[in-house]
């Protein structure tokens, strides 16, 4: 407690020292700022933002409505970031942690041990990925992306239920993917880091004169990881005193595909991936390099985009999704002197869907857009069997169909007074049917001052891991009914002179009939419950600089208090200050550049009630480009200062706190053509 | 029950001092009211303006009775209302500019600065064949255009905006363009 204490004192002395520094930093102000009578030299250094993902149109930051993070391509470069995981944790009130199996975010302090990502839509070029079963978002070497084909990270925090439906709980996060002409002909890369982990990658881009524009690309990697490690849980000489060797492994290939000819946009992506599992998860035989999990995802997405009479936007859509998990676990034989029992765990999930979404603009400056959506999952299927001799413990076939409709509407209700209102019906065939709404009031009252007063409702439909799954020391519970959330956010964006901007956001949240994973006191099985309500409260400061020079970051910090309505306790996994700093530094012209980050968690709660210890990490990069025509290299140090720490672990864990990586290097070399 | 009341109270006054903060800060330093980063489509506009200064069209492109330059836009404004709105009134070389709205098989003739939306990417190849001869400034906002025979292309970088310029696609359509453009602008070839 004394820890969190200080570090809120720390917090807000950064914080008060920022504003103040950054008021005597900004520049004196030019007397005129209309735009045509700035030079062409002056115009070229104004810095402009936008975001899709808030509206599914683009829109200036200060009209979302939402509290909106960008990070960008070249910031993913020059931070060295290796995967989705790393680019969300750079964002205020995020936290990624990990089991050494799959990697898990929390949003404003929720992150519930043991809920694979079902509460954010994670979304490429407007695909939905969170899959028909789980619900799983992949933000690790899982996501099928390779990251050096994103062009930016939308994190959209607060519901958003009222344009996408389920999922879009705490927050969505939309990756918008980079185009043929960003990786110019073509590019090559690869890298090599700590525990024997090497990556490559091939990018083939080309505009033809006809416009058809094509892009493929390819990626491997392949991470020994660690060679043993020690989990004092399991220290006994019958698990080999706590040590899993060998059992870090993680292997992963993308493929990516996109063509684009008049209005028509062909997507294609499939990523697999393999873990070994050490911790030994779901009371498996420790030390056994065999328990690993392989997921496969793909989609084919088509869009077309066109201008139809009446200037109305259309977007139509139509996509196949298809998900495959393949889970090897080992269990003790019932009787000493038996061979393992060797038990597979498998996941098959196909769905087709299309969606429809007309755009408007009325009297010049309000825009109106609606939507349908229809999907067909075909096949939503778990099974679980034990190999020799052979048991079938859960064969477990579903389908079904779901639809929507949506419409939003951005109103100038004054010429600097924005209102903002959504709302769609989403029709499940497990459930029936939920309306979710939103309504935003966005108010600019002087030039660089923005106000934004939003409430939405969301909600998340139990998916059929949760309906349906009864093997492996899990109950189904087939009544389970979605869970729903109510927030009011306050968001206040303040420019700072030129070259700063300072945002608070303060959020309030009830979550009712949330689906938690419990442990059936009766028979100590899992299962999926819709009985808890939760309170959720905190405020996140942002200061975003560009200083004239080229340094540009982002520091902020976050207070949070997650409780559980009943017992007014904080939940489990949900650290009550988080503090972050991104500071990219020029050292060299646009040829070399340093990017720093600093991410402090405090304690959280485990699941067993002990304590994941506050902790401080320090990443480092140095990149370069420039040097030789078309190569660019990077050298990234990740948790500089080689912190111990730990993550909670879930139900399905023995141990109480996983933990996490030390110091790691990774060299990366980048050849365009 | 002392420390949570502590805590509590400190996470109050963090939280009201946070959200007073952004408050406070015109106080603290009287904020211009011009100050503050413009929407992406306010400094394109300016852009266009500025392009408008420093390219020169032949004596051709301005017939009989023809006084101002003809500055449309075509598909759909992505900022409604802006593009209007920062050049409202402004004239150069002497002419003054005309803003208004196209639409995908409306006649380009006569205009001398067409902006394309991103809204009209499925059809850049058309739209370029049908300005094809003319001397029609043409400004795109989609990557590729100026690969594709446009005159001016933007591109955003590092948040800021930046441009292409195809001088070959120029020459074709008989615009001078000063140095001082080019040598801010990325040439494509």
């Amino acid at each position: 407690m004394a820890g969190c204490r200080g570090a809120s004192s720390a917090g807000l002395i950064v914080l008060v020292t920022f504003v103040w520094a950054a008021s005597a930093w900004a520049e004196p102000q030019e007397p005129s700022r209309d735009l045509t009578e700035m030079s062409l030299e002056a115009l070229m250094t104004l810095q402009v933002a936008s975001v899709y993902g808030a509206s599914k149109y683009l829109q200036k930051e200060t009209d979302a409505p939402g509290f909106v993070t960008i990070v960008t391509a070249e910031e993913i470069q020059r931070y060295g970031y290796r995967t989705l995981a790393d680019i969300l944790r750079s964002v205020p009130g995020l936290t990624v942690t990990s089991d050494r199996n799959y990697t898990y975010l929390g949003v404003r302090g929720f992150g519930r041990p043991g809920d694979y990502n079902t509460r954010v839509l994670l979304l490429v070029d407007g695909h939905r990925l969170n899959d028909n079963i789980y619900d799983n978002a992949p933000l690790g070497t899982d996501f099928p992306l390779d990251v050096d084909l994103i062009d930016r990270v939308e994190v959209i925090q607060g519901p958003s239920s009222s344009l996408y439906g389920t999922n879009a709980f705490f927050a969505v996060v939309s990756v918008i993917t980079k185009r043929a002409p960003q990786v110019a002909n073509g590019e090559l890369s690869g890298s090599v880091g700590s525990y024997d982990s090497y990556k490559a990658r091939g990018t083939y881009g080309a505009t033809l004169a006809n416009g058809l524009e094509v892009m493929l690309s390819t990626s491997a990697y392949s991470s020994r990881g660690h060679r043993s490690l020690f989990y004092p849980e399991f220290d006994d000489p019958a698990t080999n005193n706590g040590i899993a060797r060998k059992a870090d492994d993680d292997r992963a290939l993308q493929l990516y595909g996109l063509a684009s000819f008049h209005g028509f946009t062909l997507q294609g992506l499939v990523g697999a991936r393999e873990k070994r599992i050490p911790t030994a998860s779901f009371g498996t035989v420790f030390d056994d390099a065999r328990n690993r999990t392989t997921d496969t995802r793909g989609y084919l997405d088509l869009r077309y985009e066109d201008t139809l009479p009446y200037e109305i936007g259309l977007l139509a859509r139509l996509y196949y999704d298809r998900v495959e998990y393949y889970g090897h676990y080992i269990y003790a034989a019932e009787s000493a002197g038996e061979a393992p029992i060797e038990n597979r765990d498998l996941g098959h999930g196909e769905w087709v869907g299309s969606e429809v979404q007309l755009s408007r603009v009325l009297w010049d400056r309000h825009k109106v857009i609606t939507g349908v959506e229809y999907q067909r999952n075909l096949s939503q299927n778990q099974k679980n069997y034990d190999r020799s001799p052979y048991l079938l413990n859960l064969d477990d076939r579903r389908s079904g169909s779901l639809w929507a409709v949506y419409g939003q509407g951005e109103f100038f209700l004054l010429k600097n007074l924005v209102l903002n209102a959504g709302l769609r019906y989403d029709y499940y065939y497990t459930f029936g049917g939920t309306t979710s709404p939103r309504v935003a009031l966005i108010y600019h009252p002087v030039a660089g001052s923005t106000l934004k007063l939003l409430y939405g409702e969301a909600f998340r439909a139990p998916n059929a891991y949760e309906l349906y799954y009864s093997a492996a020391g899990n109950q189904a519970n087939p009544g389970l009914q979605p869970e729903t959330i109510r927030t009011t956010q306050v968001v206040i964006e303040q420019e700072l002179g030129r070259h700063l901007r300072l945002t608070t956001a303060g959020f309030y949240s009830w979550i009712d009939d949330l689906i938690n994973q419990e442990t059936d006191p009766a028979d100590g099985a899992i299962v999926y419950r819709n009985v808890q309500s939760v309170t959720a409260r905190g405020v996140a400061v942002v200061l975003d600089g560009r200083l004239p020079g080229g340094i540009a970051g982002r520091a902020s910090y976050t207070f949070q208090d997650v409780r559980d309505s009943g017992t007014g306790r904080v939940l489990s996994n949900s650290p009550q200050h988080l503090g972050k700093l991104n500071v990219i530094a020029p050292l060299f012209r646009d040829w070399l550049f340093l990017g720093g980050e600093l991410q402090y968690t405090s304690a959280r709660r485990t699941v067993r009630g002990g304590e994941a210890e506050a902790f401080w990490v320090a990443n480092v990069t140095l990149f370069t480009q420039k040097l030789l025509s078309g190569v660019s290299f990077s050298a990234s140090v990740y948790n500089l200062f080689d912190q111990q720490y730990g993550d909670p672990g879930a139900e399905e864990h023995r141990q109480d706190v996983i933990g996490q990586d030390g110091r790691t290097f990774q060299l990366k070399l980048t050849y365009r053509f | 029950v002392t420390r949570d009341r502590t805590l509590r109270v400190e996470a109050t006054a963090t939280v009201a001092f946070l959200l007073l903060a952004p408050l406070l800060s015109p106080i603290v330093r009287p904020a211009d009211p011009q100050a503050r980063s413009p929407s992406e489509y306010e400094v394109k506009a300016a852009f266009v303006y500025n392009f408008a200064r420093f390219i020169e069209w032949p004596p051709e492109a301005y017939p009989d009775g023809v006084a101002g330059l003809v500055a449309p836009l075509l598909g759909d404004d992505p900022f409604p209302g802006v593009p209007g709105e920062v050049l409202r009134g402004k004239s150069a070389q002497g002419r003054a500019l005309a803003t208004r709205r196209l639409r995908w098989g409306q006649d380009v003739q006569g205009c001398h600065i067409l902006y394309v939306s991103p809204s009209e990417r499925a059809r850049l190849g058309q739209i370029l064949e049908n300005v094809r001869g003319q001397s029609i400034l043409t400004i795109g906002d989609t990557d590729g255009f100026a690969q594709l025979g446009g005159i001016v292309n933007f591109v955003l970088e590092d948040g800021k905006v930046r441009f292409e310029i195809n001088p070959e696609s120029a020459g074709r359509a008989r615009l001078r363009i000063s140095s001082r453009l080019l040598t801010l602008a990325r040439i494509i070839r």
